[in-house]
């Protein structure tokens, strides 16, 4: 509060100090008006301001006029000084977030790697072949004719006969398995196999058999094969698929299905339990039979 | 339903597979085939009125528990470690055995099983030999007559459910 220049001190604290019940009753009235006046006085200023302030605040355009400029430089310097005082916290509780629940956020991760390392490779991959296609184009062109006569008596381009040769396999089951228990996370099958998880547990147990007995650094066993029967395995972090196929089935097809099985996994299998359980157990079921068992 | 893997493991021939055998099929063979491998099988069994699947998995013998890949253990919520009442070779070391047990599974349920009580004349044999070990032993079993076989899994299954 400012006072008018001039304005004797002593006169507020005389108004405000004296008691009303030592007052006369019909100077009351005389006083409050004395009072009011000398507020008037005394706060003309102050009024003037606070309706200022009022009307800023009550009228969003202005305020955030005001206002913005002060965020922006907080948030500046905010941005500026939060690596400096709080990385060691923000660090602190990461490491420490990571190490909690180190499993879920990689099978959260696993498949999303997953892609985008195939998505490279393949990426590469395309580009070896181009330039492969490229030479075999400029050397062979002589030959061109006897391949379009080879693909003209069977009515078909070669490329579509390969393709129709290849696409004769058929999913018979498919298993999410967890990692090292070899418990069920859910299955699939065209048939009603009836002890599924001792399949599960059998598959689980061969894999840390061939796996431990061929120890090499970090492979895992990717494919088992019996007869007309293959049984692909693909892995995650806390658990792993195994699928049983009939049929042949060409190495782009098993890319192929292996990129499905990321999707489904990267849909379907992130908030997967700890530990197996009947609900989670019917619910993975249901939607692998949906994807995988037509 | 509960699943539940479980792990039998032990010294060769303490009767690890004669076990497996008595548990899930009730059934007992003289012969004796080394086992290669593992070999998995399930049994549900029922405590307090609720189901418990039970995921056996029968793993060859070895002298020392370090020998086994570690991998067979991994997921297991219970070990089950037999040795041969009539063996001493199988039950000396039993302690060791166990600190390498534990250090691979701090968190597993661990039982201890002394088999094949059916060769040992008299109750008093058996008490001399529980005295002998160091650690505590959970159960005298016997697979050739089937003798606390059931309940050592149902004691487990039990144990699951709390
Ligand atoms: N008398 C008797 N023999 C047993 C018992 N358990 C296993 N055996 C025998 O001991 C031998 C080894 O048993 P096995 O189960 O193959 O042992 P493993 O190597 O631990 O799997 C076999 O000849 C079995 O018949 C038992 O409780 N009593
Ligand atoms: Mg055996």
């Amino acid at each position: 509060m400012r006072f008018q220049y001039g304005m004797p001190h002593y006169l507020i604290i005389l108004s405000t100090s004296l008691p009303y019940n030592m007052v006369a009753t019909s100077d009351k009235k005389q006083d409050k008006e004395l009072l009011n006046q000398l507020q008037t006085i005394l706060l003309k200023d102050d009024r003037a301001t606070i309706e200022r302030l009022q009307a800023t605040i009550d009228d969003p355009v202005l305020l955030s006029e005001k206002v913005s400029p002060i965020i922006e430089d907080r948030m500046a310097f905010f941005k500026e000084q939060f690596p400096v005082e709080f990385r060691v916290t923000v660090d602190k509780l990461i490491e420490r977030k990571l190490k909690a629940s180190q499993a879920e956020i990689l099978d959260v991760i696993y498949p999303v790697m997953g892609k985008m390392i195939k998505k490279y490779v393949n990426h590469q991959i395309q580009i070896v072949k181009d330039s492969i296609d490229e030479r075999v184009k400029d050397t062979f062109s002589s030959r061109g004719l006897f391949w379009r006569l080879k693909n003209s008596i069977f009515g078909i381009s070669a490329s579509d006969q390969i393709i129709h040769e290849m696409r004769d396999y058929k999913i018979e089951e498919i298993y999410i398995i967890q990692r090292d228990s070899g418990l069920l996370f859910g299955s699939a099958s065209t048939e009603n196999t009836i002890d599924q998880d001792v399949i599960a547990g059998m598959l689980t147990a061969i894999k840390s058999f061939v796996e431990d007995a061929f120890k090499r650094e970090r492979e895992d066993l990717e494919m088992i094969q019996y007869g007309t029967y293959k049984i692909l395995l693909q892995n995650f972090y806390t658990y792993y698929i195994a699928i049983a196929i009939s049929g042949s089935m060409s190495s782009t097809e098993r890319e192929e299905l292996g990129n499905e099985l990321l999707t489904f996994a990267d849909d379907n299998l992130k908030t997967l339990p700890a530990e197996p359980d009947e609900p989670s157990f019917k619910a993975v079921s249901a939607k692998l039979k949906e994807e995988f068992i037509k | 339903m509960l699943s539940r893997k479980v792990i039998l493991t032990g010294s060769f021939g303490v009767g690890k597979t004669s076990l497996f055998r008595r548990f899930i099929n009730n059934t007992f063979s003289e012969k004796y085939i080394t086992t290669i491998g593992v070999k998995v099988d399930k049994k549900v069994v029922e405590v307090r009125g609720q189901e418990v699947s039970i995921l056996l998995w029968d793993i060859a013998g070895e002298v020392k528990q370090d020998k086994v890949p570690k991998s067979y253990f991994l997921g297991a919520s219970a070990i089950v470690y037999v040795f041969d009442l009539t063996r001493p070779s199988t039950y000396r070391n039993i302690s060791v055995d166990m600190d390498i047990l534990k250090d691979i599974l701090p968190d597993a349920i661990i039982k201890i099983v002394g088999n094949k009580a059916d060769l040992i004349a008299n109750e008093s044999a058996i008490e001399k030999i529980k005295e002998e070990l160091k650690v505590r032993v959970d159960v005298i079993t016997s697979a050739k007559n089937g003798d606390n076989v059931e309940d050592l899994f149902l004691d487990l299954a039990g144990d699951f459910l709390e």
